[in-house]
């Protein structure tokens, strides 16, 4: 009995989008106990993508507590057993997102061949990539995440800031150049970012790379001494 | 701002209106700073304003009514002070660094105003965003008109000109929630070179720059 719970629940989470336990049952004898670890994970994992999906629909206000149980599947005490509330829902959601976007952002950056200019642009691309790849977790972080609560506003600017310090990482040095040249970038690259999603074009975030990478690149040529001109479209 | 005085004062209505207006303008701004949306009742704002709640009332229909009006009286003083600044100067480069300037120096001389439209119009959610996004897109037109291409490159696309006036917004909102006031009007220098390079080339921003 239990086991079949805990299959319907995995298959649930393993269906993102689709309606939770409606499909088949299994009514079966033979079942596997799946461990309660998993089962838990799993059952998190579906609340804080609900919340996300829901936040991205309807905003973080309007999103309530039932809303978020009837999209996940799960029982309102399960969402109160593992978290506090709406918030701490939220910002699980946003830290999971968040680390996500900037793990595969990293990774990029850090493997990328060649000199500095396809460094950056091989991490803005693996960003626009994500955001156009999950739409909804990209809206709960780069517009909701901004009004949601104050909590939510400074996780916000430290994903920013760790952006910052990234392209600071990938970047020529020079005293020439101003200390707050990353920051202003990336702050421009997100207000662009920012924009298509709220006009639901997030799936196309892809088509701003060369406009983009141009944007970011521009300003440190000067200085690494390498005119290898404009970013091919 | 200053009360008008109390009892009979032969002031015509409509200037009464105004003034309250303005008053309660600076007042929700100023309560907004201290205290963020969230906290900053109809009543303190009245209380700050010197204006009752009923004249608030007859004023605006809520906090929100209030909250929006404020904004955008808050842009347009901002978009008149920099229209202003770039009166008579021919030269881009001029327009662009005398409007930045003026920017900082409003945002220096009105912290409360400047909290408000940078930092409340991102942060503050339903109904101001859509204020601050054409806040910001009401500079894209002026900063795009007469901008120079790079020497041997050519004109940036429209996005980078959006990108630059959100990149200083987001620099300036961030120093803002940060509580750094002061340096603020220090960032002349390091905002004019980051506007300036994507028309004219970093090394020809960088000479402007260095010249002034």
């Amino acid at each position: 009995m239990q086991g079949s719970a805990a299959i319907m629940d995995i298959l649930g989470a393993m269906s993102p989008g689709s309606q939770p336990a409606r499909a088949q049952r299994f009514t079966g004898p033979a079942q596997h106990e799946l461990p309660r670890e998993f089962v838990a994970l799993h059952k998190r994992r579906r609340i804080t993508d609900a919340i996300a999906e829901l936040t991205a629909e309807q905003g973080y206000e309007a999103t309530k507590i039932g809303d978020i149980v009837r999209r996940a599947g799960v029982a309102r005490k399960t969402l109160y057993d593992n978290f506090e509330g709406k918030e701490e829902v939220f910002l699980t959601a946003f830290d999971a997102a968040a680390e996500d976007v900037i793990g595969r952002v990293e990774e990029v950056c850090a493997e990328a061949e060649g000199d500095w200019e396809e460094r950056v642009e091989a991490g803005l691309s693996a960003f626009l990539a994500y955001v156009a790849e999950e739409p909804a977790q990209a809206r709960m972080c780069m517009v909701e995440a901004m009004s949601a609560t104050p909590a939510a506003t400074r996780r916000y600017e430290d994903a920013v800031q760790f952006f910052v310090e990234l392209t600071g990482r990938h970047v020529p040095h020079s005293d020439q150049l101003p200390e707050t040249m990353e920051e202003t970038l990336v702050g421009g690259v997100a207000w662009i970012v920012h924009q298509k999603i709220r006009r639901h074009e997030a799936e196309q975030a892809m088509d701003l790379l060369p406009e983009l990478a141009e944007f970011m690149l521009a300003p440190y040529r000067s200085v690494a001494g390498v005119g290898r001109g404009r970013v091919n479209a | 701002m200053e009360r008008l005085p109390r009892g009979r004062h032969g002031l015509s209505p409509e200037f009464v209106a105004l003034n309250q207006r303005e008053r309660l303008f600076a007042a929700l701004a100023e309560s907004l700073y201290e205290r963020g949306y969230e906290e900053t009742t109809v009543a303190m704002i009245g209380k700050r304003a010197g204006v009752s709640k009923s004249d608030f009332y007859k004023r605006f229909e809520s906090k929100d009514a209030c909250f929006i009006a404020a904004y955008d009286d808050a842009v347009e003083r901002i978009r008149r002070e920099l229209l202003s600044a770039c009166d008579g100067r021919r030269l881009w480069e001029d327009r662009m660094l005398s409007a930045l300037a003026a920017l900082l120096d409003f945002l220096v001389a009105e912290p409360a105003r400047a909290r408000l439209v940078l930092v409340e119009g991102l942060r503050a959610g339903k109904g101001v965003y859509d204020r601050y996004q054409e806040a910001l897109q009401s500079f894209v037109p002026d900063l795009r008109e007469g901008a120079p291409a790079p020497a041997g490159g050519s004109r940036p696309p429209e996005a980078t000109d959006e990108a630059v006036v959100g990149g200083i917004a987001s620099l300036l909102a961030r120093r803002l929630l940060a509580g750094e006031m002061e340096p603020l009007g220090d960032f002349l220098p390091e905002i004019g070179e980051f506007a300036l390079t994507p028309y004219l080339g970093a090394a020809e921003a960088r000479r402007i720059i260095s010249e002034r």
